[in-house]
């Protein structure tokens, strides 16, 4: 009798199992579906760009396109896709994180061939509270009597752009009080490390924490403050005199869409997302365009420009000698970056 | 151990006092999300349970879930049994294992399921995908929720006498019955809180399935990376909304459970 | 008293004369440890591989370190404080909600679990909402006392609080009414006191459930990571956890640091589960 029962309930919570076995009918011909696995922060922009590529996609071959989408935090997504996730397309935060699914061989073309294979750039900036009540100008005033909220670089690839748009800035001559070379800079970044409160996992994070309440100042992304206001949130937006572009990349994975046989509708996808139409979307969440055209547009529209001010200032990753020699010698474990933070965290 | 009306004042203030704890601890952020949860009414939650993508986030999540539980809670029992009532070499060693979970780093955790069925893991499947599909999912939830049923049930049995299972026994009850009629109804609380704890444990788990899933929209999502995304999204209605979903479903269970108890109690006479 | 079966025999567990009993021992026993097998030794032979695959030196370089160090101090020293407090305050609760009858109990009951089902993340941001410096009690706490509770040692503590608290409950719960009434009620007759009554009766049968659920609360703390991540500032050696940590190594490309530390952790936790078992079984020989 009891058995019995047992079996029922037992019976009646695996007849709940085949509902959850995915429905994979799309080998048709007119549908093609393909993975994109991006990083978290442009979410928004995708989910407008995808139906316009579904559209052109579909008046220019009459194929269905059905784009599975994923958005993790930039690093995870690539260690993902490295460790078997079979995304066809990536758009990651940083360039550093393609580069690993080069070294795996899953990306064996050239992905850097049309606009050095970014999709989209913004800027490191600061934001305070409303109405700048501690009078912060510039990255001088961080080494100050101030609490600082930036993502860790050590889990962030996009963290490190906060740290090098700070130590560039001063390298160059750009933060007051220090010496114009590598030993002046370190002094500034020690200073402004040291009044670093939370060190979040990634940028959206640490924005949230500066929304949150912690925190005097956040350095942080452009883009970020477009998503916040949008969100109803106010900030006071600093821009610094100097700091340093940031790309974000985008490509194919040979690997996967061979595989699944996918690879016109994924390159397509590609070079639509630099497309002036896309990039207008981008430029609507507030990326600031790679393509020519859109660039021009936007310094036309009075309006447009002032979102995106000029930078007196402003500097590439070339200026460290590129990801590969920041990421080992300054960010790596025996970088002078992280020993620093470890050094600053020992006091 | 028999239920009393508090009868002096300082029995009233044990319960005040923990009363008051859990309340701080417990009902004040319950209040907090759920205040959130409807801060712009109850349109926006709708909103979010109707949107595809989170129902099937919450259906294979609790599907998953279920899963897991089944698999736990016949291998707890089982594992509560043998470290209760047999002595052998090595039972220290696997007494010790059972609460690894815990210790274990959930990303690590899920780290460690690429590493073996991952692009070119040790063990890398050939006919269909572990990781990043919903076999690596079932997988990261089962492990993380493995101590619970054993764990309840194991205090438990040790508290039981011998005697009547053996007398049982010996006047030609079969195992089974003898298993279903004296052991069970002693250890039914044990197995029903660690069923309750397995499933919520299991609802509720991130870490390690964040790693392994991949997390498609409306394919691998669960329903916390879901609450994540929303986190991120600074949509605090989604997120807080599919938390209370995912809180409320355990209570449900406990109540169904206790339920199931009772009248199986009263069966019995 | 009943805790002497532990040491005893049982339904599967006879003498030889019956062969089809020793076969049933035998095939349960297979099941337990192959589960346990498949399940939690195989990952920890990965983990172990990883730890060690450039050698014994890196290794050691990859704990012995300030930062890992001191990570792992202080996620034992608030997974040790949550736990006691956990303990103490988990028992009472189980005894009020098995011993007494209150309003509402029903409902308090089927509560307690939540802390479980709600995804950890969520905690996390609950707990900064509550105690925030934006809250009426997180300013109140940093004014007055010029501590801040978030992104702070005191934040990770109440996560653990709030996440642990379930294990003793519900451990100590289904033993407590199991407990034989009629020894309580003699002790009582007898002229015990009720606290003599819990001291010498109760408590000795709880023992073994209240040990279970201060190390799954202990354990469980250790290996807490969700809600940590959001209210820990993860500045390395003031508020970064052994998991956060671990994270960290993780994100940066760092398996083998990563699986390191793991190690450690698991075998603090081994340790500890491994001595209990022999101290209990000590007392009980």
């Amino acid at each position: 009798m009891k058995t019995r029962k047992t079996l029922l309930i037992l019976a009646l919570f695996l007849s709940l199992i085949p509902f959850g076995v995915p429905t994979q009918a799309q080998d048709q011909p007119e549908t093609v579906t393909i993975t994109l696995a991006a990083y978290a922060v442009p979410r928004e922009a995708y989910e407008d760009i995808i139906p316009a590529f579904q559209a052109y996609w579909k008046e220019k071959t009459g194929q269905t396109v059905i784009v599975q989408e994923s958005y993790q935090a930039s690093g995870a997504q690539s260690r993902a896709v490295a460790g078997g996730f079979e995304a066809d397309i990536v758009a990651l935060s940083v360039e550093s994180d393609v580069t690993r699914l080069v070294d795996a061989g899953l990306i064996t073309h050239d992905w850097k061939a049309n606009y050095n294979g970014f999709v989209t750039n913004s800027v490191v900036i600061l934001a305070t509270r409303e109405g700048n009540p501690l009078e912060i100008e510039d990255w001088d005033d961080l080494a100050g009597d101030v609490e600082v909220i930036t993502p860790d670089p050590a889990t962030s690839g996009g963290a490190q752009w906060n740290i090098l748009a700070a130590y560039g800035a001063a390298r160059r001559g750009f933060v007051e009080g220090y010496a114009v070379d590598d030993e002046g800079a370190t002094e500034f970044l020690t200073k402004l490390l040291k009044h670093v409160v939370v060190f979040d996992r990634d940028g959206r994070e640490s924005i949230l924490t500066f929304e949150y309440g912690i925190g005097d100042v956040a350095i942080t992304y452009e883009n970020e403050i477009f998503a916040g206001e949008a969100a109803g949130n106010t900030y006071s937006v600093i821009y610094p005199t100097s700091t340093i572009l940031i790309e974000n990349p985008i490509a194919v994975v040979d690997a996967y869409v061979d595989e699944h046989g996918t690879r016109e509708v994924a390159e397509a996808f590609v070079v639509f997302a630099q497309s002036a139409e896309a990039q207008r979307i981008f430029v609507k969440n507030g990326f600031r365009p790679v393509n020519k055209e859109v660039m021009a547009e936007v310094a036309a529209d009075e309006e447009l420009a002032a979102k995106f001010p000029e930078i007196e200032d402003l500097f590439t990753i070339e200026e460290f000698g590129g990801w590969s020699v920041v990421r080992k010698e300054l960010f790596g474990d025996e970088g002078r970056f992280t020993g620093l933070i470890a050094e600053v965290a020992g006091e | 151990m028999r239920e009393i009306g508090p009868k002096n004042p300082l029995q009233i203030l044990l319960i005040l006092l923990v009363l008051a704890y859990a309340a701080a601890l417990i009902i004040a952020p319950i209040y907090a999300i759920s205040d959130g949860a409807i801060e712009r009414g109850w349109q926006p939650i709708k909103d979010t349970l109707q949107d595809d993508g989170v129902q099937h986030a919450l259906r294979i999540t609790f599907e998953f879930s279920i899963i897991a539980t089944l698999l736990n809670t016949v291998f707890g029992v089982i594992i509560a049994w043998v470290l209760a009532r047999q002595r052998f070499y090595g039972r220290t060693l696997v007494n010790a294992l059972v609460d690894i979970p815990f210790v274990f780093s959930p990303v690590i955790a899920g780290y460690t399921m690429i590493v073996l069925f991952g692009r070119n893991g040790w063990l890398e499947p050939t006919t269909f995908a572990i990781v990043f599909a919903y076999p690596g999912i079932i997988l990261a939830k089962t492990f993380v929720a493995l101590p619970f049923v054993s764990r309840e049930v194991g205090p438990v049995l040790e508290s039981l006498p011998i005697e009547p299972e053996e007398a049982a026994y010996t006047l030609g009850a079969s195992r089974w019955s003898t298993f279903w009629q004296i052991v069970m109804p002693g250890i039914w609380v044990g197995v029903i809180y660690g069923v309750v704890l397995t499933l919520a444990r299991s609802l509720g788990e991130f870490g390690a399935v964040a790693v392994v899933s991949g997390g498609i929209e409306g394919k691998t999502e669960t329903a916390t990376m879901y609450v994540y995304r929303a986190l991120h999204d600074r949509n605090r209605i989604g997120a807080y909304s599919i938390s209370l979903v995912l809180g409320a479903v355990s209570v449900l269970i406990l109540l169904v459970m206790s339920l199931l108890k009772w009248r199986l109690d009263r069966q019995r006479g | 008293m009943t805790v002497k079966t532990l040491n005893k025999g049982g339904l599967w567990d006879r003498p030889f004369s019956f062969p089809a009993i020793a076969w049933g021992k035998w095939s349960l026993r297979l099941l337990a440890v192959s589960y346990l097998f498949l399940l939690i030794a195989v990952p920890i032979i990965v983990v172990s591989y990883k730890g060690f695959e450039h050698g014994l030196t890196v290794f050691w370089e990859s704990i012995n370190n300030r930062i890992a160090y001191s990570a792992l101090k202080l996620s034992l020293r608030t997974a040790a404080t949550a736990a006691v407090i956990n303990t103490i305050m988990g028992t009472l609760t189980a005894y009020v909600l098995v011993k007494y009858r209150f309003p509402g109990k029903a409902i308090f009951n089927a509560f307690i679990d939540l802390p479980f089902a709600l995804p950890t993340l969520v905690t996390g941001v609950m707990l900064v909402l509550l105690y925030g410096p934006q809250t009426i009690v997180g300013s109140f706490i940093e004014e007055n006392t010029g501590h801040r509770i978030l992104f702070a040692p005191p934040g990770i503590m109440l996560a653990l609080l709030f996440v642990g608290y379930p294990f003793v409950i519900r451990t100590v719960q289904p033993v407590l009414m199991q407990l034989d009434l009629n020894q309580e009620e003699a002790a009582q007759t007898l002229g015990a006191s009720n606290w003599e009554t819990f001291w010498r009766i109760i408590f000795p049968a709880i023992r073994p459930a209240i040990i279970a659920g201060a190390l799954l609360s202990f354990a469980r703390g250790l290996g807490e990571f969700g809600s940590i991540i959001i209210v820990a500032g993860n500045i390395p050696m003031k508020s970064q956890t052994a998991t956060v940590y671990i994270y960290t190594k993780v994100e940066s490309g760092n398996m083998q640091a990563a699986s390191g530390i793991s190690l450690v952790l698991l075998a603090v936790a081994f340790t500890i589960t491994v001595s209990i078992d022999f101290l209990r079984g000590r007392k009980h020989a």
